[in-house]
């Protein structure tokens, strides 16, 4: 099951790789963010999914409108002047970072508790 | 978990996601790989080759500008000879630097400083040789009455510009990078201690740790300038002649 979102993963990347050309370099950055908006999206998903609350309508429209704000946000900044585009990737990256940390605290308990399960504890 | 009605539910969501995640991730490598090209690649060997292709044109030109001046001064001393000119032409093809001149003199020798490396960032300016000190150090040799001056190979003479050109200094329009190396022929106690000045510009290198050596020499030979220098709109006033 977990194998077809996997290939959709590689199947985009290769469809885009290979056919489309090169976007002009003044849209790089907004891809960038786009991308770390989107790693956020799923990573949060992740997190969501070990806690039971997942849901998949907030999960997509979360990933399309983040993605989407976030690199508006940095084309504001950029018109601007001001670097809101190091606003967004800090916002982010300590997201991200929060989220996995959380996921791998849910994961290593969920283990624990199986563990515990399974072997009764020493009375003392 | 297992497969059922539960787990399903995220499969569809994230095959999209992933779709979107994957393209996007598409675009941007791709993007990324054309703009290293551009900027490194194409950019380097298109300048790599038009300054070799120059370079060549340049020299020919040097050598055509050797041969040609060659002749002119047989010329010039037939013609200043039956006036006894000779001597009158000489100095002043020394002092204008259209011919090659030895004599005793100094070398003088700075390069970047040795701090550079362990500098922060920012501070890189202060440990390499601008062309202001290079400025400087051409009119302390002046000032201490050199005859004929040559920075890397370069004679300086009247119109000799030396000029900041991106990370290369440039004199006579040819650019130059560290080690600079003066060569000033004239008296040679005279320039040591007018170089060495306290409060000088070696005095100011050298507190920086800038490499500068400094050695005077019996005897040096310094090349002529390549293109010398023209006049257009400069003419002598005329004398007035009193009756």
């Amino acid at each position: 099951m977990i194998a077809i979102p996997f290939a959709a993963l590689i199947i985009g990347f290769l469809a885009v790789y290979v056919l489309l050309p090169p976007v002009p370099p003044r849209w790089a950055d907004y891809v960038a963010i786009a991308i770390i908006a989107g790693l956020d999206a799923f990573v949060g998903a992740a997190r969501n999914w070990l806690e039971r609350s997942f849901d998949e309508a907030i999960f997509i429209s979360g990933f399309f409108v983040n993605m989407a704000l976030a690199a508006l946000l940095a084309f504001f900044g950029d018109k601007l002047g001001v670097d809101l585009y190091l606003a967004v990737v800090v916002a982010l990256g300590i997201r991200i970072f929060s989220n996995l940390g959380r996921t791998r605290a849910l994961l290593v308990s969920a283990r624990l508790e199986a563990r515990r399960a399974r072997v009764p504890a020493p009375s003392d | 978990m297992g497969l059922g009605p539960g787990a399903r539910r995220w499969v569809m969501p994230l095959t999209v996601v992933c779709i979107v995640l994957g393209g996007m991730l598409g675009i941007q490598v791709r993007s990324q790989e054309e703009r290293g090209e551009m900027r490194v690649g194409r950019q380097t060997s298109a300048l790599v080759a038009m300054l070799t292709r120059n370079q060549a044109q340049l020299e020919q030109q040097g050598a055509e500008i050797e041969r040609l001046r060659a002749q002119l001064a047989q010329y010039e001393e037939e013609a200043a000879r039956e006036r006894g000119l000779v001597r009158e032409l000489q100095a002043s093809r020394i002092l204008l630097g259209t011919v090659a001149v030895t004599g005793p003199g100094i070398e003088l020798e700075v390069a970047d400083s040795t701090m550079r490396a362990s500098a922060g960032a920012g501070g890189e300016d202060l440990f390499v040789v601008h062309d202001l000190q290079l400025l400087q150090i051409t009119n302390e040799l002046w000032a201490a009455s050199a005859e004929a001056i040559a920075l890397n190979g370069q004679r300086l003479t009247m119109g000799s510009a030396i000029i900041c050109s991106a990370r290369l200094i440039e004199v006579n329009g040819v650019a130059i990078a560290s080690p600079f190396v003066f060569h000033a022929v004239g008296d040679r106690d005279k320039l040591v201690s007018a170089l060495n000045i306290r409060g000088g510009v070696l005095d100011g290198l050298r507190l920086l740790e800038f490499p500068v050596k400094l050695t005077p020499k019996e005897e040096m030979t310094i090349p002529p300038i390549a293109v010398a220098p023209k006049h257009t709109y400069a003419q002598p006033v005329e004398r007035e002649t009193k009756q």
